[in-house]
């Protein structure tokens, strides 16, 4: 029983210190604004060269065809 | 510079440092304007507001919406989804993953109830976005290998001044997303660089460059392919701009789908054009009927338009509160924002949780006697339309100038509750709410509405007038000059900001923020709260 114990200790000890790890990790991401350093520089330039690359269709080659539906008179 | 550390070092007094630690720096020795790097607006560090307030923005703001993006992502859509729509549409990838970023630039310099009650409005916002653009993702045919899905036919596509009340009737076996709110409008606010694509690629096939370039953004995303295909019809307006009546010719082609027009009348306080209007609706009804085959639902519009209701009438309360007290605790961009957003968009259950949780805040406040701006030395009302890449020009006014921007044009437009009591009362109140969209009633609406303002400085006890200048809105140049002499004859201080509406290249943020420090230096003949914030570059800024 006494081992038990022990061991559950142990685990919300260690359980203790990961939150704590993870949390001032997290804080300073957000203190030294790391996510926004990393989207800024890193993020959006690489998403934006993807999308200057794109194969985009050419809509103008579409017809405007007026009369295909009806006017919607009621 | 060794020198003059060991020196401030020397000279540091523990006792004020622990203060200023522990509570944050007092408003005049904050020096914001230092926490930017040159140019990219991003901070060498996020504010430090003393242990409670950075803690509360850290877990509260920061974590918490990051948290709730995923979540929401993940209940509206999933992340498979989410991942296609960021690869396949800009709008998305580049604008709403720094959208915390947003949040700092909204939230700079708060404390205390303010710091609790405006991100709220923001989360709002925030979860209401992924919901949109959620959906059309999940229902896009171009991300779904042009396969007409079961959401595809059970969504219904419109202009985003189309209210998301005209689709109440359907709203429990249907879903509705503006087309434009998403991709154009809120991507101004979140990125600013995102729209001039789009403004730029209908340029590209020869529109020229001075009409509204709300209507060029919002037509450029059709140029450039970059709306998803997620609706079997589409309702369409004029934007309430006769300028967008071209948007809705190039989106008729572009979408080629059945399109039923419902543009919003020039003259609106005519009765035989309300009856006009309603008719217009009722038709809209019609065409939706026709091509869902579900039948109108009025127990169901009856029961959405209470709930519409019930956010209007708190609307009322925070009006209330913000006119006649300086209890007020929610700054001028989260008010301006969440409010045209919301009532533009209609009924959800975001809105509700997020009132629920700033009436908490606000009824605090009064109780309390809590001023959460206590260093305002002007309160403002900003009138006509805002600039959108700079609709946090309010946060950078209270913290550099005092200047407290209570109320604005936007939260003003749809002062009204819908009655239900009977059909006839009904459809004459959503012809009337209809009719009073945004843009229109008190920018574009005739002299009458546009001079509300003097009214409602009255009411909201303002001392100053912070009137925008939309450059490229025929319209409201048409009214400058009267604008420019009634305010002389009544003695106002205002200042005219300058602005292309979305597109940040004709007048800069700095640019803007140079206009109002003249302003009031000159005029004012004031010192800056914070000086550090008079004058820096953020051109490359999100």
């Amino acid at each position: 029983m006494k081992k038990c114990k022990c061991k559950f200790g142990r685990f919300l000890l260690k359980l203790l210190g990961v939150a704590l790890v993870a949390n001032v990790a997290l804080f300073i991401v957000f203190f030294f604004d790391l996510d926004g350093k990393l989207l800024f520089n890193v993020v959006e330039p690489f998403l934006k060269k993807h999308y200057d690359d794109m194969e985009r269709k050419d809509t103008l080659q579409m017809p405007y065809d007026m009369d295909k539906y009806p006017k919607y008179d009621y | 510079m060794a020198f003059k550390k060991k020196l401030d070092l020397k000279n540091l007094d523990i006792k004020k440092a622990a203060k200023d630690f522990w509570y944050g720096k007092p408003h005049g020795e904050r020096r914001l304007g230092e926490l930017y790097e040159d140019k990219t607006g991003l901070y060498k560090h996020r504010e430090w507001r003393g242990v409670k307030d950075t803690m509360y923005y850290f877990y509260n703001v920061w974590l918490y919406n990051y948290i709730h993006m995923v979540i929401d992502v993940q209940k509206f859509g999933g992340v498979v989804n989410f991942a296609k729509g960021v690869w396949r549409y800009r709008w998305v990838g580049q604008t709403y993953l720094p959208v915390l970023h947003w949040f700092d630039r909204g939230m700079e310099g708060l404390r205390g109830e303010a710091l609790r009650a405006s991100p709220w409005h923001y989360r709002g916002m925030t979860c209401e976005t992924i919901r949109q653009f959620q959906r059309m993702f999940a229902a896009d045919t171009k991300l779904h290998g042009g396969k007409k899905n079961d959401l595809w036919y059970h969504t219904m596509a419109h202009n985003e001044t189309v209210w998301g009340g005209i689709f109440y009737p359907w709203s429990d076996k249907f879903d509705n997303v503006a087309m434009e709110m998403i991709p154009y409008f809120v991507t101004c606010h979140v990125n600013s660089h995102t729209v001039h694509n789009y403004i730029d690629a209908v340029q590209s096939i020869g529109l020229p460059g001075d009409p509204c370039p709300m209507c060029q953004a919002e037509s450029g995303l059709f140029v450039l392919d970059d709306m998803p295909d997620y609706a079997p019809f589409t309702i369409t307006s004029n934007e309430a701009c006769d300028g967008s009546v071209a948007t809705s010719i190039l989106q008729d082609w572009f979408l080629d789908k059945p399109l039923f027009a419902m543009p919003q009348p020039m003259q609106f306080d005519d009765p035989l054009v309300l009856k006009h209007c309603a008719r217009e609706i009722e038709e809209c009804w019609r065409f939706i009927e026709e091509q869902t085959g579900v039948p109108f639902n009025w127990d169901l519009l009856v029961k959405k338009l209470e709930q519409q209701n019930e956010l209007q009438r708190f609307e009322w309360e925070k009006w209330e509160v913000a006119a006649k007290t300086s209890y007020y605790p929610i700054n001028g961009v989260a008010q301006a924002l969440y409010r045209i957003y919301y009532s533009q968009d209609g009924d959800r259950q975001i809105w509700h949780d997020c009132d629920k949780k700033v009436r908490k805040i606000m009824e605090k406040c009064v109780r309390k006697k809590i001023n959460p701006f206590p260093n305002t030395r002007h309160r403002v009302i900003a009138w006509s339309c805002a600039p959108l890449y700079f609709s946090h020009w309010c946060t950078w006014a209270y913290n550099c100038w005092g200047l407290n921007v209570v109320i604005n044009m936007d939260s003003l437009m749809f002062d009204m509750t819908i009655r239900t009591d009977t059909y006839d009362n009904c459809l004459e109140d959503m012809a009337r709410y209809h009719m009073w969209a945004p843009m229109r009633r008190m920018a574009v609406g005739g002299m009458h509405h546009i001079f509300e303002l003097w009214e409602n400085m009255e009411k909201f006890n303002c001392d100053m007038v912070a009137m925008y200048d939309q450059l490229q809105c025929k319209g409201m140049q048409g009214v400058h000059g009267l604008f420019e002499d009634e305010f002389r004859a009544r003695n106002i201080h205002a200042f005219w900001m300058p602005h292309a509406l979305p597109d940040s290249r004709t007048v800069s943020r700095m640019e803007i923020r140079r206009i109002i420090n003249d302003y009031m230096t000159t005029v004012m003949h004031e010192e800056p709260l914070d000086p550090s914030l008079l004058d820096f570059d953020d051109s490359m800024g999100w």
